[in-house]
Parts: C-alpha cells; sequence; structure tokens
C-alpha cells in the first residue's frame, strides 16, 4: 500500500513537470499541493528571461548572418551618409528652388531607394533563418504554456485584445494572461533596447527614408 | 590641472566653447546639441526609464485599470516636454515638431511600462 501511494506521489510529481498540471487543492492521496502565486510568479520571469534570450539569440543570428559582412557594412554607411545628405538638402531647399536642384534630389531619393532595398535584400537570409527558428520556439513554448495563466494583468484588455491576452485560458477572469501577450509585450520592449544598447539599431534618417520597409510603428493598444 | 582622460573628452570649439559628455549634456540645462540623434537617443532612454520607475510605482500602489495607463502616457509626455521645451529650450522645428520628440521612443516605453507593472502587480498583489 505504501508502494502505490510511493508510486503515485512519483506520478503526480512526473505529470507536472511534464504537463504542467496545477495541483488542485483536496485532491487526496498523492496530490501535489504548489502555492499558485509562486508558480505563477516563476512563469512571469522565465517568460521576460525566454523574451530576452530570444532577443539576443535573434540579434546573434543576425550578426553572424548579415551584421558582420563587408556588403552589409559597407551598404549601411552608404544608406546612412545619403540619409543625412539628403535631409539636410531637403532642409535648406525653398519653394523657388531651381528645376535641376530638384530633379537631383529625386536622382538621390532614388539611389537611397535602391540602395535601402539591397540592405533589405541582404538582411532578408537572416529574416529567413530567425523565422524558421522562432516558429519551432513558439510551437514549443506555446504547448509548455498552453492553458496556464503566467501573470496577473492590472487592467482588462479590450475586446480585440482578450484574444490574444485570455488565449486558450479558461474561465472569464480576463485579467488572466496569456504566455503570447506577455511574450509579445516583452519582446516590444526588449528587442529594441537591446539592438540601441548593442548600437545595431538602423540610424532615424535611414528609418525615414526606408518608409515602406520598415512601416509606421502600431498603434497604441487602448484598454479599458 | 586637468587628467588626460578629461582632456580627451573636453575638444575646444571654434567659438571657445567645451563638448561635453553625453549624459553631463542630457543633465545640464540649454546644452548644445550638434547631433541631433545624440538628444532624440537621450530622449528615447529618458522614456525608458520614466517608463521603468512608474511601471513600479504603479505595481507596488497598486494602480490599476485604465487610469493607470492615462496617468503614465501623460506624465511620460509631460515630464518629457517639460524637459526639452523649458529644461534643454531645444528648437523642436530643428526635430520635426514637437510630436516627433513626443513619440521618440513612446511604444518601447509602453511596452516596458506595461511588462514591469504586470511583473510588480502580480507579484505583490495578487491573491
Amino acid at each position: 500500500m505504501f508502494g502505490y501511494r510511493r508510486a503515485i506521489r512519483r506520478l503526480n510529481k512526473l505529470k507536472l513537470y511534464f504537463f504542467n498540471l496545477q495541483a488542485a487543492p483536496n485532491r487526496g492521496v498523492g496530490a501535489i499541493k504548489i502555492p499558485k502565486m509562486s508558480t505563477m510568479f516563476a512563469d512571469t520571469i522565465l517568460i521576460v528571461f525566454i523574451s530576452v534570450c530570444t532577443a539576443l539569440l535573434a540579434e546573434g543570428i543576425t550578426w553572424v548572418l548579415v551584421y558582420r559582412t563587408d556588403k552589409y557594412k559597407r551598404l549601411k554607411a552608404e544608406v546612412e551618409k545619403q540619409s543625412k545628405k539628403l535631409e539636410k538638402k531637403k532642409e535648406t531647399i525653398t519653394e523657388s528652388a531651381g528645376r535641376q536642384q530638384k530633379k537631383k534630389i529625386e536622382r538621390q531619393e532614388e539611389k537611397l531607394k535602391n540602395n535601402n532595398r539591397d540592405l533589405s535584400m541582404v538582411r532578408m537570409k537572416s529574416m529567413f533563418a530567425i523565422g524558421f527558428c522562432f516558429t519551432a520556439l513558439m510551437g514549443m513554448f506555446n504547448s509548455i504554456f498552453d492553458g496556464r495563466v503566467v501573470a496577473k494583468l492590472p487592467f482588462v484588455p479590450l475586446s480585440y485584445i482578450q484574444g490574444l491576452s485570455h488565449r486558450n485560458l479558461l474561465g472569464e477572469d480576463y485579467t488572466d494572461c496569456s504566455f503570447i501577450f506577455l511574450y509579445i509585450l516583452c519582446t516590444m520592449s526588449i528587442r529594441q533596447n537591446i539592438q540601441k544598447m548593442l548600437g545595431l539599431a538602423p540610424s532615424r534618417a535611414a528609418t525615414k527614408q526606408a518608409g515602406g520597409f520598415l512601416g509606421p510603428p502600431p498603434q497604441a493598444a487602448k484598454f479599458s | 590641472m586637468k587628467s588626460s582622460s578629461k582632456r580627451k573628452e573636453e575638444v575646444n570649439l571654434a567659438n571657445g566653447g567645451v563638448k561635453q559628455s553625453t549624459w553631463s549634456k542630457a543633465l545640464s540645462s540649454n546644452a548644445v546639441w550638434e547631433e541631433k540623434d545624440e538628444f532624440l537617443d537621450v530622449i528615447y532612454w529618458f522614456r525608458q526609464i520614466i517608463a521603468v520607475i512608474l511601471g513600479v510605482i504603479w505595481g507596488i500602489v497598486p494602480l490599476k485599470g485604465f487610469l493607470g495607463i492615462a496617468i503614465f502616457c501623460i506624465i511620460n509626455a509631460g515630464l518629457l516636454y517639460i524637459y526639452f521645451s523649458s529644461f534643454q529650450q531645444v528648437d523642436e522645428e530643428e526635430y520635426g515638431g514637437t510630436w516627433e520628440l513626443t513619440k521618440e521612443g513612446f511604444m518601447t516605453s509602453f511596452a516596458l511600462f506595461l511588462v514591469v507593472w504586470i511583473i510588480f502587480y502580480t507579484a505583490l498583489h495578487y491573491d
């Protein structure tokens, strides 16, 4: 009888480890009671840590495939130089500027657009590699954290955000936070800061001139 | 007598002024910003610092709901506006207008604020 109970306890521990079941109170013999709070907070910190690691991994892959190549360095320097030159010229140009000056600016803009396109093509390699890795990683993390409340939101998100923040969670409490929502927030905040800290973010002039490639920033989400 | 490392930081400009390091310029009023990007970087990083501080405070208090988000946006935008218009007294038109300065790093700081707020709220107040 004691061996049976011991086996049940071990089985529960294994279940909890591999399938991440939350132990319900009063389940009877063999139930493992883990404080819900500490598990949730551990998940919160783990997701932040995963986000930092994936951001570093993405930058690492991009550095190996793109940043350290001569072609990229040359193109980037060219784009930044041209963007700054073009911006200065646009600031000094007046309405009465001659047709020749305007044509010159248009030619420079075209040249810059071509260079930006080439730069994007060079980055495409790393984007595919990152996309492939991250699809696999996200699949794994989604299955690990599936159905788990990883944090409590101090606000109730708007209905069209709830599809993301309450994804695959049971119940009607929309302050429960799912893995994917917290992960997206962490990535949005951490990745750009890491890029800036490491000096890998593109210059503002280049970003502005690139326009269509990078697009405008997303609209701020409204929360109730 | 100045040390050699401090001498390296300081370069005499044509008008007799002295170039300081970025952060010492950021903390002194009416600093001269030769590079626009340098000032925009200062704005960006100040926004991130404000986001972390407010996220911690909001999580500890706790401040909840849309009110917390609205107050964050007002404080974030307001403090930086006072910084660049009154403290640094920069010409906003040089940087594309007040809106360009206001939105510099705003989305990233908003996401960072939410993350820090959620972490502290979950850790301290969830029952």
